[in-house]
């Protein structure tokens, strides 16, 4: 006999057991191993009456049955064996470095016994001795099973099934987020149900933030400059143009015009909207026009050219001439600020002209003219 | 006569003028003008206060005219030509005695103003294509003999001036509420019951814009708004009240009020 209990116990070296594993098969292999150490006591027994007499002419070998001869070398693992029968039960082999698997009255090599009993790992397809994760349908090694998103190791902390996915919770509730179009708070990690704060690229509730100048604990409507985040008011104060259409910070080119700043695109024709890109404006009453529609809507086209006046303007009859155009209607006659004349349907008609009209026409006109006055429009 | 005529037409070639103004110069016939022909740069023309009965027809001939002025003359008829002039803008026919608008004048391509008052037109008297003029923006059509007008007036959507004051008119169309650019309408002196509820699209309400809509016969109702004011008459015939008195008078097909206007001192029914 060569092999000692101490060297038995050494070569029957089957991986640590955890009490808290659920997985069946190693608990069928706790109540193997819990049966083998309870042999364990009455092997030694044996031994020592082996020792004692050195008489093994009724043993026999636990595989064949047959009995040893004397100076044959013998191996004392749970019962003698014949060295040539303590073999793996299924490929009839010695067991590499000694070391065999056991389950149910039968010992393995490692591989065969990984091939018949072990699970395979979902992820990296090896066979998993020790701790199992079972999750997803699957098995898993402790260290495999891993949040889809992040990769932090989900064993211990627990999962949240997504889509066929596992997740941790954190990751799970950024995908819930933003499947509800919200942002998820990079600092807290929950979702942002108000207005969020953009901060070095990514999302935060406003209020885990203070302003850099002042304090004020924040609001979504903070900005960041340099890196820092200032309340809306600060950084106001800073002397960043704000634009006077869309209240937002002017980065690129700026316009001055109305007494504020604008951005290009912004400073428009209070009429069409088109933005003037330095073109030509013009302002009244506190409001930009372009050139056609703040002539358009202040009157200054010429009645007989059709053109916007530039220069002075004639204004009479709700109706506008330029300097060459203000003429009598009727005779085109010139006419100047201090030439008086008549008003015909609206149209300026010089004194010579009016004295031609005929005599019914003219009484026509005075008495329209004196009702009008009477009525008090004139 | 004629050579103070000739004068100025020679001073208006030598100063190499585009205008030409004989206003109050006795002319009968434009072509008897001496000289006339060679100006063929004219842009304006203004004859005024003339004796002229009729255009000819090789005025056409004259290319750039953009301004012709025959205010006051005794033209009967005018020369289909016209509307083949390619830049003509203003054409100033009041106060003559036209009768009718020659065939096909609707084709003037850039008109922008026509001034046919003081004549002795009525809806017959315009061409087919006459509301084709979709470049006009004012039309001066007062004392006229008018009586309905042609809902295809709808057409016109660059008119921003529409006199019709002192006619005979008895309803206005309703599509007269599709003048979106007008700002300036003249309906005095008309025997005008009641406006078309679409009229209420119109926005002549306002210091920019005016209405003049006396001396018609306007039923109860519209004349009440009239004394409160012009605004009011607007609203008034935008509400539903309106709308439903408006079907109900239409319907009743009342015999239209009669003429008041005394036309026979116009000068341009007196035969000479």
């Amino acid at each position: 006999m060569t092999t000692t209990a101490g060297s038995r116990r050494n070569l029957f070296s089957l991986q640590p057991l955890d009490e808290q594993t659920q997985s069946p098969l190693f608990q069928r292999r706790r109540v193997a191993v819990g049966e083998e150490t309870g042999h364990d006591a009455h092997l030694l027994q044996l031994e020592e009456e082996f020792s004692a007499n050195m008489s093994l002419g009724n043993a026999v070998c636990q595989r064949c049955n047959d009995g040893f001869k004397m100076d044959e070398q013998i191996v004392n693992s749970n019962g003698l064996w014949h060295t040539y029968c303590f073999v793996c039960a299924q490929c009839f082999q010695p067991f590499p470095e000694g070391r065999f698997f056991e389950f149910e009255g039968r010992k393995y090599c490692e591989h065969d016994f990984c091939v018949l009993f072990a699970p395979s790992c979902g992820k990296c397809g090896e066979f998993i001795s020790g701790r199992v994760i079972k999750a997803m349908n699957a098995s898993w090694h402790p260290d495999c099973f891993l949040c889809f998103s992040c990769s932090k190791s989900l064993a211990d902390e627990g999962f949240v099934k997504n889509q066929g996915r596992a997740l941790c919770k954190d990751c799970n509730a950024m995908e819930k987020a933003k499947g509800l179009g919200k942002y998820f708070c990079f600092k807290c990690h929950s979702i942002i149900d108000g207005g969020h704060l953009k901060w070095k690229g990514e999302p935060y509730h406003p209020y885990h933030f203070n302003c850099h100048s002042c304090g004020i604990e924040l609001k979504e409507d903070a900005r960041e400059k340099d890196a820092e985040l200032y309340c809306l008011r600060c950084h106001d104060k800073m002397g960043i143009p704000i634009c006077g259409a869309c209240r937002r910070p002017i980065e690129e080119r700026v316009v001055h015009a109305l007494g504020k700043t604008w951005h290009v695109e912004h400073f428009v024709c209070a009429k069409c909207e088109k933005p003037f890109l330095g073109t030509r404006h013009y302002e009244k009453k506190g409001l930009a026009y372009c050139e056609i529609h703040y002539h358009q809507l202040f009157g200054n086209i010429c009645f007989v050219c059709n053109n916007i006046i530039n220069g002075d303007v004639f204004s009479a009859f709700n109706k506008a001439w330029c300097v060459n155009h203000f003429a009598c209607s009727i005779c085109d006659k010139k006419m100047s600020q201090k030439t008086k004349f008549f008003e015909f349907d609206q149209k300026p008609v010089c004194k010579y002209c009016y004295d031609k009209f005929p005599g019914e026409l003219k009484k026509r006109l005075k008495k329209a003219y004196d009702e009008a006055v009477k009525s008090g429009k004139v | 006569m004629a050579g103070k005529l000739k004068k100025i037409v020679d001073d208006t070639k030598e100063g190499n003028s585009t205008e030409l103004d004989l206003v109050d110069k006795g002319i009968v016939n434009i072509l008897e003008i001496p000289g006339f022909v060679n100006l063929k740069n004219l842009s304006k023309l203004v004859l005024a206060h003339n004796k002229i009965t009729s255009v000819p027809p090789n005025i056409a001939n004259f290319l750039n005219l953009e301004i012709i002025v025959l205010f006051n003359n005794a033209i009967e008829e005018l020369p289909t030509t016209l509307s083949s002039m390619p830049k003509l803008k203003i054409l100033n026919v009041g106060m003559n005695r036209l009768s009718t608008l020659p065939r096909g004048f609707g084709a003037c391509p850039m008109l922008e103003v026509l001034d046919v008052t003081y004549n002795n037109l009525n809806e017959n008297s315009l061409p087919a294509n006459f509301f084709c003029l979709d470049t006009l923006r004012a039309l001066y059509m007062g004392d006229n003999d008018f009586e309905l007008l042609p809902p295809e007036i709808g057409r016109l959507k660059n008119l921003q001036i529409l006199v019709l004051r002192d006619n005979d008119l008895i309803e206005l169309p309703k599509d007269i509420g599709e003048l979106i650019r007008l700002r300036e309408l003249h309906i005095q002196g008309n025997r005008l019951t009641v406006l078309p509820p679409e009229m209420g699209n119109l926005d002549l309400v306002g210091t920019k814009q005016v209405f003049k809509a006396e001396n018609n016969p306007w039923v109860t109702p519209i004349a009440d708004q009239f004394q409160v004011g012009v605004s009011h008459v607007f609203d008034y015939i935008r509400s539903d009240t309106y709308k439903f008195l408006y079907g109900r008078h239409i319907a009743a097909k009342a015999a239209p009020p009669a003429k008041t206007n005394d036309k026979s001192k116009k000068i341009s029914r007196i035969k000479k």
